[in-house]
């Protein structure tokens, strides 16, 4: 069991209650939680940024934050791996967590609308890779990196509402996301150069940016 | 499962494809010759996209396609996504100079896609290597 996952005892009783009195909206979080559905229209969002804007200077400055947003995207995953190899945490469904009330809410709302996945809960994959490319585009993009901050939350919401997870893994994995972006969009990737530009380059001579 | 998600990514990025062409003036990418047409295509083919494969009721089950699958998978689709647009769009078009006079102006690792404004992709490759040959010949 992660460290503060008391915490989320409180919000898992509330989250059933709405549970076994909205079913409709089970079938809008079985829809968000998808490991699919919200990565999928993240990463359309920025592939219409990549091409959209009319002003060439305007989309190779697009075209730059999306690259640091899909590094950050890489090197968070990588740092969630590492630490998932060190500590293994059980999801909060597992029958081996100490707290029966949370573990049968969990257990239900992910057979619910989910399933009972077996890896690590801790700390949260989706939000770090949602909350890591929502940070490296609103650094390039107000509007579009607000959107994607929004279906970053979203998809954490459903995650937590499906007991897929502990409240501390998400706010763990957002943190390791937007830290991530924000050290590849300000120090790593400006100390790169020409790297970057070279692979823009790249794409250019095959019309892809 | 993979495939179905290939299918769902190489689709939906067909439909943004027609859809952020219509800002950027892409015009070698476009599909019809007007934007409002190409704006509804393009929303029609992501809805059905998404709505074919999230109206299947065994999405939310423990799949086989993992995060760097997922990642590889992803970026396979919007590569082959595009060069489908582009060539259907080569094909499509007639108006578009597709085998401009004049060749494209500025070297291809500069112009990028921005080529795709005044040809398609088909021409601006055919209009790249004759002006690499008569560069080649004037050398010679």
């Amino acid at each position: 069991m992660p460290p503060l996952a008391g915490w989320t005892l409180t919000i898992t009783e509330a989250v059933e209650v709405v549970e076994q009195n909205v079913p409709a909206l089970n079938d809008v979080m079985s829809l968000l939680v998808s490991d699919f559905f919200i990565p999928v229209v993240i990463c359309l969002i920025m592939l219409g940024l990549w091409v959209g804007h009319p002003d060439p200077a305007r989309r190779e400055y697009l075209q730059r934050h999306i690259m640091n947003a899909s590094v950050a995207i890489g090197i968070s995953t990588l740092v969630v791996t590492i630490i998932n190899v060190h500590h293994f945490w059980p999801r909060p469904f597992d029958p081996a967590l100490p707290d029966t009330i949370i573990q049968q809410s969990a257990y239900l709302a992910s057979d619910t609308i989910f399933y009972h996945t077996h890896d690590p809960t801790f700390p949260s994959n989706g939000a770090t890779i949602s909350f890591a490319a929502a940070t490296g585009i609103w650094l390039g993009h107000r509007k579009a990196g607000m959107l994607i901050y929004f279906l970053a939350f979203l998809w954490c919401f459903a995650r937590f509402y499906g007991g897929v997870h502990f409240f501390v893994d998400i706010i763990t994995g957002a943190f390791i996301g937007v830290l991530t972006a924000l050290l590849i969009s300000k120090v790593f990737m400006p100390r790169t150069e020409p790297c970057p530009t070279w692979a823009l380059n790249a794409c250019r001579f095959l019309y892809i940016a | 499962m993979a495939l179905d998600y290939f299918l769902l990514v190489f689709i939906g990025a067909v439909g943004v494809y027609q859809i952020a062409s219509i800002p950027a003036g892409l015009k070698g990418l476009w599909f019809f010759g007007q934007p409002i047409l190409q704006c509804l295509f393009g929303i029609a083919v992501v809805v059905s996209a998404f709505a074919w494969f999230f109206t299947d009721e065994n999405r939310n089950f423990q799949h086989t396609v993992e995060g760097a699958q997922q990642l590889g998978l992803f970026l396979i689709s919007i590569i082959a996504a595009y060069v489908f647009t582009a060539i259907l769009a080569s094909i499509i078009q007639s108006k578009v100079d597709s085998c401009p006079e004049e060749p494209v102006k500025g070297k291809q690792h500069e112009e990028g896609m921005q080529t795709l404004k005044t040809t398609t992709l088909i021409g601006g490759i055919l209009s790249s290597l004759r002006k690499e040959r008569k560069s080649w010949e004037e050398d010679n």
